[in-house]
Order: structure tokens, then C-alpha cells, then sequence
């Protein structure tokens, strides 16, 4: 079975329009599709950065406030800048987009542009024609780009011999073994917990006061096998637009746990890449979930909502036996100062010492969030193998747990 | 329990209420006779009208009861037009013809005959509001001054309606990274004081026959900031109290569904707030927040979801008001609303629903007096109704659509031009935009001898209780989640929003929704029609970037220091708003997003 079709969609710079687009995208994950969603008002170099990172099939396009000619041709310019002139741009506006704008857009290297009355079927088709085949390699490249095709050929390697956990070999893809390793910090946590807000404000301080620092993200939606999948959350991360930060959405392409079977791999390469950090981001986990098997972890934070339901439900969430850290996230809400209570009573049962932290993530400059960067930048003292071993240990203690319950 | 629990008990207090006053007029001899004196003296009183035929009408149509008890449902279930509830209008009198009301009216808002048709409702209290405005925005500020004198050449009320570029709708300068190409395109560009002196010269800012609407949320304080600004620049401080107009400034529904937010909701809230809390104060003839619907209905919600998160989210802005300690009688006035009108059979009686709910909402709940109460309405037809495909069609779409608005006692509308699926509308489809409307209230008889002829009908009750109690149960779901800010940071309403919009989609693909040319008794010619494309030079959008870079260089000093105290402001958590007044003087729209943004973060877009 070969990989799923990858595109990534957006609508440009001051536009909010992301109706057409909103069901656009359904339409292709109903068909099997993988879907970077960028999401809407988006600048030209943050689409041609995420595109190379997700390495992206094409970019779709969704454009209804002008502008278009001009907009879809920087898009095209930027990604031949790039080196990255095979990946595809295609689009569409409704009726804002007339035949003469399109052909001077295509003149310029846009691939197709649908006009109104466009069925979503044919959408679906054009795309599955054309930007199903993998591209022919081009020889030399670097940067992000050489990293985001090492990631492909992961991934790759796993849809075509499914379910055996080691079929995908990062050795092949030659990581620089002698490179500095990255610190690995992995985030799990129930659906809808503010995973996606909390990295992306932990980026913002890491960029902010590591100057140099560069920081990898391999975040995570499901998907069945063989079906398409919404990735989404590069949609909502305002932080993490920038050329210091790598980041990739990866589909579980039917793997249940909240990871992805060529998660090992891609790991395993971005933490011999010369990045500072990585962080990984699980899909929203149940009760059972124990996500981070890997060794490759050096710190693992639980993110929950203050609304877990009655105490007793704590009982049952085995991470919190694991994890390093627990973030409780959303405290401006009701239940927060409760939530608190009981889950640091479910801690003091555990033998380890792990921290409790209280965010607002959605607030800007959240002094919780702050807490919590401190909390993972003092812990980066201390000896990480160390750390590692610990962690494991752990995991094997809780899995225990999970299979006598 | 929210107020938008509480908002629900009323209206199902009041229903009941109405139940018991129709069982007491049955019961009650002396209760009944007197209903029913007063019913007849109503009917005694209403003004005849003579069709062009001789035909007499009366101007008011009641339905045909002597009972007491159905007097009783009809006097207070549903009131006279400008009677709690106001389910059959807002004011007592709406859509007369404008040559009968001159002599009739106050002079200074009489109006002469239009070319767009421009009529109004007498009311005691409040200037009569003319039902056409039209919505326009395009190039820059000098090019939409040249267009708002075109369209409003014959009128005397000028009422201007502001659309503006999608850098200013997002607090982005035109001289900004990637912007280039937008500056001008769907709206006019305005990134300083200086523009908005330009947008709006030869017109009266404080005259009593002037007003602007400028349709904006995401920085409408920085703008409401600039247009004040402006307005001092010409005619010196004293007009600001004279100021007539509205701004859009609904940041719930941008969240839930126009995507047009650039600060975190709270902040947005605030600010907000700030700007209601000054303007209520020191501009009492100004709307300063528009709660819409249109861009909720656009972005594809069912009529039902429109009317109710609207509804919801106004009630979440009374509550919001009133916790800021701004009596209820300050504010509640100048709130006012926009739906969207499309062809779904909810519209036959969505804004009268609406109406009534907000009416009992802000009775009950808020206490707010009768002109609190009152559900001002401005209704634009339904743009995602049109389409592409044999665009021609588009005109009838908006002349029923207008017939559903009007018969749904809308105190303004917009009708929009066929050419819209395309481009900024060319002058050629605006006038016929403009006077289909003139057809509908003038050459028509339709509403014009007898405001109210189409309401009332069995079919239309029908729809009025369903409706109602779909919007009620969309409450229910609202106050389950904790209220409406709750709802939307759960991106409740957006993800409705989304599930309607995709099956309305498929509907039209698999055909259970009939678009005609479009998956009904296609003629196949897909061609796309020759129409005018009104775009902005390449030129126009380099002069836009020059003078904006003048105007920082000449104004950098004053800049900083305007900047460095709204910051401080904004720290200490006091109103914003005079400190944006001053640093509208100075600074450009994008100065003051990324200053404030600065203090209190960007937005983060919800999927």
C-alpha cells in the first residue's frame, strides 16, 4: 500500500475566508487525502516553509480577497528560491478569479485554478491525478528540505510494510550520528487539553530567549489506514511560524496510541538533526494511553483540562504514574482550583517527584507558562541520560500496571 | 445560571403569560371589554392610504378577530408595530412612500424622492431611518469618496456605508510584508487619520442628514479612533458629540465565523468595550457595535444558527456592558443588528423571532427600557446565493430576498449586485441593485400603503413557532457550555458553523438543494461573463504605500511618544480608548495593532 497523497491548504494574507476551503478539505480527507491545513490569512513565506517541511505533494490554495495574480506568483517564486519548484500550486477563488488572471497565473507557474461551479469530485480527481505519483528525487538538496524528505522516506518505508515495527529503518537516512542529540520533550494529554497552544507558547519563549536555539515539532493527528487525515494545528500556531522552527504533522495512519508507526523513526532523525529541541506532540489520548515507549524521550508532560469528570476518573489515567510533568491547563475555568486539589493528591501516591504546573496558555504571557519553561530549562541541567533511564523504568512499571487492572 | 439561561425562562415566562391573559380575557368580562374598546379605537385610529387606483387601504392591516381572548394573543403575544415585543416591527411606522411624507415629517429629516428609494419610519423619538444603504469600498480613499458621491448625488439623508481592504481589516498597513497586490481590493485602504479625512471630504460629519457605517471589527476601536480623529481635523472637537453613523465592531461573530480578529477574544472584548463604554457617553447618536448574523448565515449557518447566535451573542455584550457598571439604558440603545436574508423558508419569519426574543431579553432580564428593547435591524441579502454560473439569475435571488426582508419589517437593507460572485460591485449592477428596492417599496403598492400587508399568515405563524423554539433549544446548548465565551473558545459555534456550510455544499452537489444554472436547467454555457473588474492599479497601490511612509516619517516622533503612553494605559488596565484617540492623530493603523498586540498577543486562529 503506497503513502497518502500529502497537500497543504491556506487562504492568503488578509483573507478569512475559509468556508470553500473548510469543505474542500473534508472532501479530500473523504478521499483518502493527507491534509496540512495552514489555515486562513497566511503570508507567502509561511505557506512555502510549511509546505517543504511537510514536503508536501502541492499547495492548495483558497483565495477570495484579491490580490491573487500577485499572490499565487510570490508563492511560486518563493518555493524555486527555495529549491523546492516540484512541489505543485493550484488554487482557486470562486468567481474572483477570472480565465485572463488565470492564465497569467499559470504563465507564472501556478499548475490549475478552479473556477465556480467546480464539482468537489473533480477537485478530489485532479488532485489524485496529478499530485499521486512520488516526484522524481532531485539530486542534491539540503536544509529543510533534505530533512523533510528523510522524514517522507520514514513514513514511506512504513506504508509499504505495515506492522512491522522495525521496517522503517532510520540507518538508512543516515542521520548525522555525530551531531549534538536534541532534548526530547513529549506532550500528551486528552483531546482538546491546549496541547497545541501550550508548545506553541513554549516556542515563543525558546525563541525568544535561546537567540540561536532551533526547535523541531512532530505533532499528530489521527487517521484510519488508507484514509486521509486533517492536520491541523500548524493552523493555530502563531509562534512557531519561523525559520528556527522545523516542524512536521504526521497522521497515525491507523496506529492507536496516539503516535504514528514511523514516530520512532522521524524522532530518531530529528534528534540527530542540530536541533536544541523537539517536541512531540501526541493526538488527544485516552486513559490507557502510555504514548512515549521510546527511550528517545527525556521529559514527558501531561496536559489536562480541569474538566477530567468525577476524582475517580484520575485514578484510572496512567500517565499520571509517568509523567514528568503535569500541566494543568485552562485554570481560569471554575473547576480549576478543585482539579488542582485532586490531582496533586493522585500524585503523592506515586513514588517519583514530578512537578504540577497551572496554565492559561491562551493568555499571552502567561505566568504559568512561564513556570513551566523554567521547570523544563532547569531540568535540562541535569543529567538527560539519567533522566532517560528513569523515565523507561516508569513506563515499564506503569505498563505493568495497566495489564493486572 | 448565565443571563442567556435566564434569557430563555423569560421568553417561556412570557408565553405563558400571554396564555393566561387570553384565558383572562375570556374569563374576566371587564378585562375582555376593555381589550376589545381598545382594540376597535386601534383599528378607528389607523390612517387610510389610497392605492394609485383610488383603492383605500388601511396602513396598518390587523388580523379580523372580536374575540377578547385572540385580541389578548395578538396585543401581547406579538404587539402592534413599536409594541413589546415588537414581533411585527420596531417602530409604529415603517415604508411609507417618500412623497407623501414630505409635510408629515420634521423638516430637517424629511427626504426628498431618491433615485435608490430612500424612505423611512416616522417614530416620535428617533430620527426616521432610511431603508436603503449601500455598501461600498474600493481603491483608495479618494475613489470611494468619488463613489459615495455618485451613489448618494440625489440624496439629501446621506447614509455611506464603509467597506475596507483586507489589510485594514486585519490592522495590517499597506506598506506590510506580503500585503502588496490587496492594498484597495474589496474595500478601501485606510491606514491613517489622513485617509479617512480623504474618504469622507464634502461630506457633513456632524450634519444631521449625514451618517457612516464602517464595516469593521478586528481593530474597529483604531478605527472608530481615526474617524473621530478625522471628523475633529475638519470641523474642530465640537462635532464629536454630533457624530451619526455605526461601526461593526462584532468580534464574537468574527471568531465564530469571519475570521477578522487580530487580538485574543478577551482583549478584543475589552477594547471593545472601552470604545462602547466612551462612545455611549460622548457620541450618543453613535451605534457603536453592529451584532451581525450576515457574515455567521454567510460563512454557512442554517437561518436558525444565524438568528441565534446573534441573538446569544448580543445578550453576551449586554451582559459584559452591564458588569462594567454602564447602566442599562446607556447602552442598550445603541446596540443594533445585521442578518442576512437568504432563500431558506426560516427567513419567511427569522427577524421577527428575533425581535420578539431580544425584546423580552432585555426587558426582563436587563431591564432596559422600551428603546432597549427595540431589535434595530439592518438586513443585506444573501451573498453566498449567488453564484456564478448564468449570473444573471442573481437578480431575482435578491428581489425575493428583498420581499422576505421587507416583509419581515427590516429597518434598512442592502441589496446586493448580481456581479458580486466576481468582483467589487461595478456601478452598472449597483443601480440595479439600488432600484430594485425602489421597485419593490415605490412602484410596488406591496408595502407602502400598508406597512405590514404580508404578515400574519398561518404559514408565517408556523414558521414563527418553529423557529423560535429551534433557537431557544440553541441556547439551551450554548448556557450547557458554560455561556457564549465559553462556546466560543470551544469553538462551538464555528464548528456548527462548518458542519452546516459543508452540508449545504453537498446538498447543492447531489442536487437536494436546487441552484438553478447551476445543477437545475443548465443552458451549459459556462463561460465566464464579460463584466467590468474593478481593480486596483498597481500605481494607486504604490501612492497608498508612499504616503503612508511620508506620513510615519513626518509623524515619527510624535509616534513613539503616543505609542509609549496608549502602552502604558493598556498595562494599567484603564479605558483605552482616549489614548487611541490621541494616538490615532499620529500613528498609522499598524503602529497601534503591533503596539497593542505587543501588550496583549495576536490572535490565535481556531480551525
Amino acid at each position: 500500500m503506497s503513502s497518502p497523497i500529502r497537500v497543504l491548504t491556506a487562504v492568503p494574507i488578509c483573507d478569512g475566508h475559509d468556508s470553500a476551503i473548510n469543505t474542500i478539505n473534508l472532501e479530500f480527507i473523504r478521499h483518502g487525502i493527507e491534509v496540512v491545513y495552514l489555515g486562513f490569512h497566511r503570508y507567502v513565506g509561511d505557506i512555502v516553509r510549511a509546505a517543504i517541511q511537510e514536503d508536501v505533494a502541492a499547495i492548495g490554495i483558497s483565495s477570495y480577497n484579491g490580490g491573487h495574480v500577485e499572490f499565487f506568483a510570490e508563492v511560486v517564486r518563493q518555493l524555486g528560491k527555495r529549491g523546492a519548484s516540484d512541489i505543485a500550486v493550484f488554487g482557486g477563488g470562486g468567481g474572483t478569479i477570472t480565465q485572463d488572471d488565470a492564465t497569467v497565473m499559470k504563465r507564472k507557474g501556478v499548475d490549475q485554478i478552479f473556477f465556480a461551479g467546480t464539482s468537489l469530485a473533480d477537485m478530489v480527481e485532479y488532485v489524485r491525478q496529478h499530485y499521486g505519483k512520488r516526484r522524481t528525487q532531485v539530486a542534491k538538496v539540503e536544509g529543510d528540505i533534505a530533512l523533510a524528505r528523510k522524514l517522507t522516506a520514514i513514513e514511506d518505508s512504513f506504508a509499504q510494510r505495515r506492522r512491522r515495527r522495525n521496517a522503517g529503518s532510520t540507518r538508512r537516512f543516515g542521520p548525522e550520528r555525530n551531531s549534538k542529540r536534541a532534548r526530547v520533550l513529549g506532550f500528551t494529554g486528552p483531546g482538546g487539553a491546549g496541547k497545541t497552544t501550550l508548545i506553541d507558547e513554549l516556542v515563543l519563549r525558546f525563541l525568544q530567549r535561546s537567540p540561536k536555539a532551533r526547535i523541531a515539532i512532530l505533532s499528530h493527528d489521527p487517521s484510519v489506514v488508507g484514509e486521509g487525515a486533517l492536520l491541523g494545528d500548524r493552523a493555530t500556531m502563531i509562534n512557531s511560524q519561523n525559520d528556527r522552527v522545523f516542524m512536521r504533522s504526521m497522521a497515525t495512519r491507523g496506529q492507536s496510541g496516539g503516535l504514528s508507526p514511523a514516530t520512532e523513526g522521524c524522532l530518531d532523525l530529528l534528534a540527530h538533526s542540530d536541533f536544541d529541541y523537539v517536541m512531540i506532540e501526541t493526538v488527544g489520548t485516552g486513559q490507557e494511553a502510555l504514548p512515549f515507549r521510546s527511550t528517545l524521550v527525556d521529559q514527558t508532560v501531561l496536559v489536562m483540562n480541569p474538566d477530567y469528570g468525577a476524582r475517580l476518573q484520575l485514578q484510572k489515567i496512567v500517565m499520571l504514574d509517568v509523567a514528568d510533568i503535569v500541566v494543568v491547563n485552562k485554570t481560569d475555568l471554575e473547576r480549576a482550583k478543585a482539579a488542582l486539589l485532586e490531582i496533586e493528591h493522585r500524585l503523592a501516591q506515586n513514588k517519583y517527584r514530578q512537578q504540577i504546573v497551572a496554565t492559561v496558555a491562551k493568555r499571552h504571557r502567561d505566568h504559568g507558562v512561564d513556570m513551566l519553561y523554567d521547570l523544563i530549562m532547569q531540568d535540562s541541567t541535569a543529567g538527560v541520560s539519567d533522566r532517560r533511564n528513569q523515565t523507561s523504568e516508569r513506563q515499564r512499571a506503569a505498563t505493568m500496571k495497566t495489564r493486572t487492572r | 445560571m448565565s443571563k442567556l439561561g435566564q434569557v430563555v425562562e423569560a421568553v417561556e415566562k412570557h408565553g405563558q403569560f400571554v396564555l393566561e391573559q387570553v384565558k383572562r380575557a375570556r374569563s374576566d368580562e371587564k378585562f375582555g371589554r376593555e381589550l376589545s374598546e381598545r382594540w376597535q379605537k386601534t383599528k378607528a385610529g389607523i390612517p387610510i392610504s389610497h392605492a394609485p387606483t383610488g383603492l383605500p387601504l388601511p396602513r396598518m392591516a390587523l388580523p379580523e378577530i372580536d374575540e377578547p381572548g385572540e385580541i389578548a394573543r395578538y396585543l401581547f403575544g406579538e404587539g402592534l408595530p413599536g409594541e413589546f415585543p415588537f414581533l411585527n416591527g420596531a417602530y409604529q411606522e415603517m415604508y411609507l412612500e417618500p412623497l407623501e411624507r414630505v409635510g408629515i415629517e420634521d423638516g430637517s429629516y424629511g427626504n426628498k424622492k431618491s433615485p435608490n428609494g430612500s424612505q423611512g419610519q416616522k417614530n416620535a423619538a428617533r430620527p426616521p431611518e432610511e431603508p436603503t444603504r449601500l455598501f461600498s469600498g474600493l481603491m483608495l480613499a479618494e475613489d470611494t469618496n468619488k463613489r459615495f458621491h455618485f451613489l448618494s448625488a440625489h440624496q439629501r439623508s446621506k447614509r455611506l456605508s464603509t467597506a475596507f481592504d483586507g489589510p485594514t481589516l486585519y490592522g495590517i498597513d499597506s506598506d506590510a510584508d506580503g500585503v502588496f497586490g490587496k492594498i484597495g481590493e474589496g474595500g478601501v485602504a485606510v491606514d491613517t487619520v489622513e485617509d479617512m479625512v480623504r474618504l469622507y471630504d464634502g461630506f457633513e460629519l456632524g450634519s444631521p442628514d449625514f451618517s457612516a457605517s464602517m464595516t469593521i471589527s478586528g481593530p474597529a476601536p483604531i478605527i472608530m479612533a481615526m474617524y473621530i480623529a478625522a471628523a475633529k481635523r475638519r470641523f474642530g472637537p465640537s462635532v464629536v458629540p454630533k457624530l451619526r453613523g455605526t461601526i461593526q465592531a462584532d468580534i464574537f461573530k468574527e471568531v465564530q465565523a469571519q475570521n477578522e480578529t487580530i487580538f485574543p477574544t478577551e482583549a478584543s472584548l475589552r477594547f471593545l468595550c472601552d470604545m462602547i463604554e466612551w462612545t455611549t457617553r460622548e457620541m450618543p447618536r453613535w451605534y457603536p457595535v453592529s451584532i451581525s448574523g450576515y457574515h455567521i448565515g454567510e460563512a454557512g449557518a442554517t437561518p436558525v444558527q444565524q438568528a441565534a447566535y446573534t441573538l446569544s451573542n448580543g445578550f453576551a455584550y449586554a451582559e459584559m456592558l452591564a458588569a462594567r457598571g454602564i447602566p442599562v439604558d446607556q447602552f442598550a440603545p445603541r446596540l443594533s443588528f445585521f442578518l442576512d436574508c437568504g432563500l431558506d423558508v426560516e427567513y419567511v419569519a427569522l427577524a421577527r423571532v428575533s425581535r420578539k426574543i431580544w425584546a423580552i431579553g432585555m426587558r426582563d432580564v436587563f431591564g432596559a427600557n422600551s428603546r432597549g428593547q427595540m431589535f434595530k435591524l439592518h438586513t443585506q441579502t444573501s451573498g453566498r446565493s449567488l453564484i456564478a454560473a448564468e449570473f444573471k439569475n442573481n437578480l431575482t435571488r435578491t428581489a425575493a430576498e428583498l420581499m422576505l426582508a421587507y416583509m419581515n419589517g427590516t429597518n434598512s437593507c442592502h441589496s446586493n449586485s448580481a456581479d458580486e460572485p466576481f468582483t467589487t460591485p461595478s456601478e452598472e449592477w449597483i443601480r440595479l441593485a439600488a432600484h430594485g428596492q425602489a421597485i419593490l417599496l415605490e412602484e410596488s403598492g406591496i408595502f407602502k400603503h400598508t406597512m405590514n400587508m404580508l404578515s400574519g399568515s398561518p404559514g408565517m405563524k408556523a414558521v414563527e413557532r418553529a423557529v423560535e423554539k429551534a433557537i431557544l433549544d440553541e441556547f439551551h446548548q450554548i448556557e450547557e457550555l458554560g455561556g457564549v465565551l465559553a462556546a466560543v473558545e470551544n469553538r462551538y459555534q464555528r464548528s456548527q458553523i462548518q458542519n452546516a456550510a459543508h452540508r449545504y455544499e453537498r446538498q447543492i452537489y447531489d442536487g437536494t438543494r436546487p441552484i438553478v444554472g447551476l445543477n437545475r436547467y443548465r443552458d451549459g454555457a459556462d463561460e465566464m461573463p464579460e463584466i467590468e473588474l474593478v481593480r486596483t492599479p498597481r500605481a494607486k497601490q504604490q501612492l497608498q504605500v508612499n504616503r503612508l511612509a511620508k506620513f510615519k516619517k513626518k509623524n515619527a516622533e510624535k509616534a513613539k511618544r503616543a505609542l509609549q503612553k496608549l502602552g502604558k494605559v493598556v498595562e494599567r488596565g484603564e479605558n483605552s480608548f482616549p489614548a487611541l484617540l490621541e494616538a490615532a492623530e499620529v500613528c498609522s493603523l499598524g503602529q497601534i495593532t503591533s503596539r497593542l498586540q505587543e501588550i496583549v498577543g495576536r490572535f490565535r486562529p481556531m480551525v
